[in-house]
């Protein structure tokens, strides 16, 4: 036995350390870092599928949000649309009513004066007609006088001749 | 073969082996050996007789013919997991690459879990982690060595060398040095040198714990009587019991204390005694308006 106790052995000490750090090395280098290696970039490959995942399910939302507001916007736009398109049509009514009374007035005095026109026409012409008839019957009047008298002139002067036999 | 056929044959083996153990027992004149059991125990502590020739340059303990038997093993094995294995690795893992991913992420995660800086720190608690457990399972093999003396033993597990034990402590101490200077500089040395029992304490604890797991192995087999049945309780399950267990203990006690010295938080600010103080003046207060 030497003087350390329970046989110390420091050239073996540092000959197990050099055994050890072999191993250490080896195992460092072909197992341990390689195998780690491999996890963490499955890891990394696992993180970045869920934040692109994550990105993209963000992007998604906020295109649905987008297109929700769009479509917000598309109500008020529609409903924009609507009170324009309401109010066209009230003015074009309007105008269509405004030019339908024009319309209707400009038939109404025409047809007043097609109507005081043919009025006068009817007017004159029956006057013309009346004329004619009072002159036709005038003329007739005078013909039937002259003729009932010159009839009665003759009844009487036949009369007169018939009387003067019988009797 | 029915279950209770298998049952009965079960029984007579187990009968057979006890009738053979009672007999050895009591046929037995407690072993043949050239040696007494206290020169082999007393060999198993001190080795100072059965010494083995490393490559014929220099006669040393058999602990450390084991330990590098023990290295070239764990190297050539992970030379064949690095050659045939780790190319063929899939992002979904098989059998093999699970217990080289559980392996490797247990003392990662040991690291990380411990301290901040844990790039080294995991390596090296991998490394000493698959040394104790390899080496400690080790002697069940029981492979044989011839000694200087011409004897014929069976190589122990290397750090039931006290010298593989010395190393493996001091090493670890080394290891956690380096981590309170990575973590604090000049600061964290003296941190480290705060636990100055520690590499003692892990050297022993480690030599301590496989010396009697030898000791209890060596006066079992030493012993032809007892070398039935009693075998497979204390060879087997208790070395792979405390192979498991010494392995844990050195790797989660080096990183314990390597997260402890390279921790560089601040410490907050004692509040304890201040309260204390308030508490007190407010009773003060209480009793003096109540008086």
């Amino acid at each position: 036995m030497t003087g350390i106790p329970l046989n110390i052995d420091f050239q073996q000490i540092l000959l197990h350390l050099f055994n050890f750090t072999i191993l250490f090395g080896a195992l460092y280098i072909l197992l341990y870092k390689p195998v780690k290696n491999f996890m963490e970039n499955r890891e990394s490959y696992y993180a970045d599928m869920d934040s692109k995942a994550e990105s993209n399910l963000k992007a998604a939302e906020n295109t649905k949000a987008e297109y929700d507001d769009k479509i917000r916007g598309l109500d008020e736009e529609v409903r924009a649309e609507k009170n324009k398109a309401r109010k066209e049509i009230e003015e074009m009514r309007e105008r269509q009513l405004a030019d339908a009374r024009a319309d209707a007035e400009k038939i109404v005095s025409d047809a007043r004066n097609e109507a005081n026109r043919e009025k006068d026409e009817i007017i004159a012409s029956a006057q013309k007609e009346i004329t004619d008839m009072v002159t036709g019957a005038m003329e007739k009047l005078a013909l039937e006088q002259s003729a009932s008298d010159a009839f009665d002139q003759f009844l009487d002067a036949a009369e007169q001749k018939t009387g003067g036999h019988n009797e | 073969m029915t279950k209770q056929e298998r049952r009965k044959t079960m029984i007579i083996f187990a009968l057979a082996a006890l009738v053979f153990m009672i007999a050895a027992i009591l046929a037995g004149d407690g072993g043949g050996e050239e040696e007494a059991i206290q020169d082999v125990m007393r060999d198993a502590v001190l080795h100072d007789l059965n010494k083995v020739s490393l490559l014929g340059l220099i006669d040393v303990n058999p602990g450390l013919l084991a330990g590098f038997i023990v290295s070239g093993f764990l190297i050539l094995l992970a030379l064949i997991c690095r050659i045939f294995i780790i190319p063929k690795f899939t992002l979904v893992p098989g059998k093999i690459q699970l217990v080289l991913e559980t392996v490797v992420g247990l003392f990662s995660g040991m690291a990380k879990g411990n301290s901040k800086i844990n790039k080294f720190l995991g390596a090296y608690i991998f490394a000493a982690g698959a040394y104790i457990f390899t080496g400690t399972l080790f002697e069940l093999f029981g492979v044989q060595a011839v000694t200087t003396a011409g004897r014929s033993i069976s190589l122990p597990a290397p750090l039931s060398d006290i010298n593989g034990a010395i190393m493996m402590g001091c090493l670890s101490y080394l290891v956690i040095m380096s981590g309170g200077i990575a973590g604090n500089g000049i600061k964290g040395i003296g941190k480290t040198l705060k636990e100055y029992s520690l590499p003692i304490s892990l050297s022993f604890r480690l030599f301590g714990a496989l010396l009697s797991g030898a000791l209890v192995t060596e006066l079992v087999y030493y012993y032809s009587s007892l070398s039935y049945v009693l075998p497979v309780l204390v060879g087997v399950l208790f070395t792979l019991l405390h192979a498991l267990i010494q392995a844990y203990v050195l790797t989660m006690l080096t990183s314990l204390f390597y997260g402890q010295v390279s921790d560089n938080t601040p410490k907050p600010p004692k509040e304890k005694k201040h309260r204390k103080k308030n508490s007190k003046n407010k009773e003060m207060k209480q009793t003096a308006e109540a008086a």
